[in-house]
């Protein structure tokens, strides 16, 4: 990714929009994560103020595309939680491993009943 | 020598250098393996780390103070994801109706199915906090497991489990529910299996990895909106 000047203030939007979520957060006392509120009030600025912003597409592609190495310390962390495991590790696995199946089977039937009642024989 | 060791130990740029060096060793042998998802670097890299640990006998919370410039970035990843819901906007606005019905659905599918599941065994409040945002991407789903009283750490392995079975059953499992429309192959991929599902469904088509990253960016939202409110109730 070649540097830009542009990239600062992409990541000044990034930080400043996680900074408002958090402090939403701690004032509203909800349990949404600040960060999340973060892309909430993200979203609704990128579409109150119409433009292209491909430097905030880059960056933000960026983080996306290099998440796997930012949660490796978190994962380490299992280190810890070897009782847990030892407890609950089966049944972790399993309702994991079905939830996911029927996630994908229930989206994609209702996406694609609810596609033919509204394109008909597209 | 144990002198410059204990030195070193305790600092960000021995532990943020033996991270990255170890990831990106298990980095190649994942691109080796043309990215099968059972070779995902996280999968590689985290017993090796934990093995370097037990071995130099170092607290978790020393490594965890020492890493942690990496996690922060999480924050700003999530903001992120705003990016590709706007870029698509117009994909998203054609087939809006369709599309929310079904994220969800898909949504509370899997909050339900996994939280009925670990109760149904005996899990405490806190595994159900733990899998319960299993279906999102890993920064959002430790975020929310940690707001509701879960192990963040457990809750990052749980989305990986679900990530690395979803993109290995995806391709066979749209196939025997003979779904065709790769808008609904990719988002199907999306929500049940984050980035891992994404990541499999652009293997596959450009339409069915856009509407992937769609699902994968509406999940994260919704589920932390239907958590939260089941949190509050």
């Amino acid at each position: 990714m070649a540097w830009h000047p542009a990239m600062i203030a992409a990541i000044a939007t990034l930080l400043l929009c996680q900074l408002l979520g958090e402090g939403i957060h701690l004032l509203s006392g909800l349990p949404l994560p600040g960060a999340v509120i973060g892309m909430f009030l993200l979203l609704g600025w990128l579409l109150l103020r119409p433009g292209e912003r491909p430097t905030l597409v880059q960056v933000s592609a960026w983080l996306t595309a290099h998440l796997s190495v930012m949660f490796v310390p978190a994962a380490v962390g299992l280190i810890e939680e070897g009782p847990v495991l030892a407890r609950n590790g089966v049944a972790i696995v399993v309702a994991t491993l079905a939830s996911t199946l029927l996630t994908m089977v229930v989206t994609a039937l209702v996406f694609r009943w609810a596609l033919t009642r509204t394109e008909p024989m597209a | 020598m144990t002198g410059a060791w204990h030195m070193l130990q305790g600092t960000p740029l021995f532990w943020l250098a033996v991270t990255l060096l170890v990831f990106e060793g298990a980095d190649r042998l994942s691109n080796r393996s043309n990215r099968h998802p059972l070779c995902h670097p996280v999968l590689l890299a985290t017993p090796v780390l934990i093995a370097i640990l037990l071995a130099t006998r170092t607290p978790y919370p020393l490594y965890a103070q020492n890493t942690a410039m990496l996690g922060f970035l999480l924050g700003p990843a999530t903001v992120g994801l705003a990016v590709p819901l706007w870029r698509n906007r117009a994909l998203v606005r054609r087939a809006a109706g369709p599309l929310l019905l079904a994220l969800f659905a898909g949504s509370l599918t899997a909050i339900v199915s996994v939280t009925g599941i670990v109760w149904a065994f005996g899990g405490s409040a806190q595994i159900l906090a733990t899998v319960a945002p299993r279906s999102v991407t890993t920064p959002v789903a430790m975020a929310l497991a940690q707001q509701l009283g879960g192990i963040p750490a457990l809750a990052a392995v749980v989305v990986l489990i679900a990530g690395v079975f979803g993109a290995m059953i995806a391709t066979p499992l749209l196939n025997a529910l003979r779904i065709r429309d790769y808008r609904v192959r990719g988002f199907a991929a999306g929500v049940a299996a984050h980035g891992f599902g994404t990541a499999r469904a652009f293997q596959v088509d450009e339409l069915g990895g856009t509407f992937a990253g769609i699902g994968m960016a509406l999940n994260a939202a919704m589920t932390a909106l239907l958590l939260t409110l089941w949190a509050v109730l």
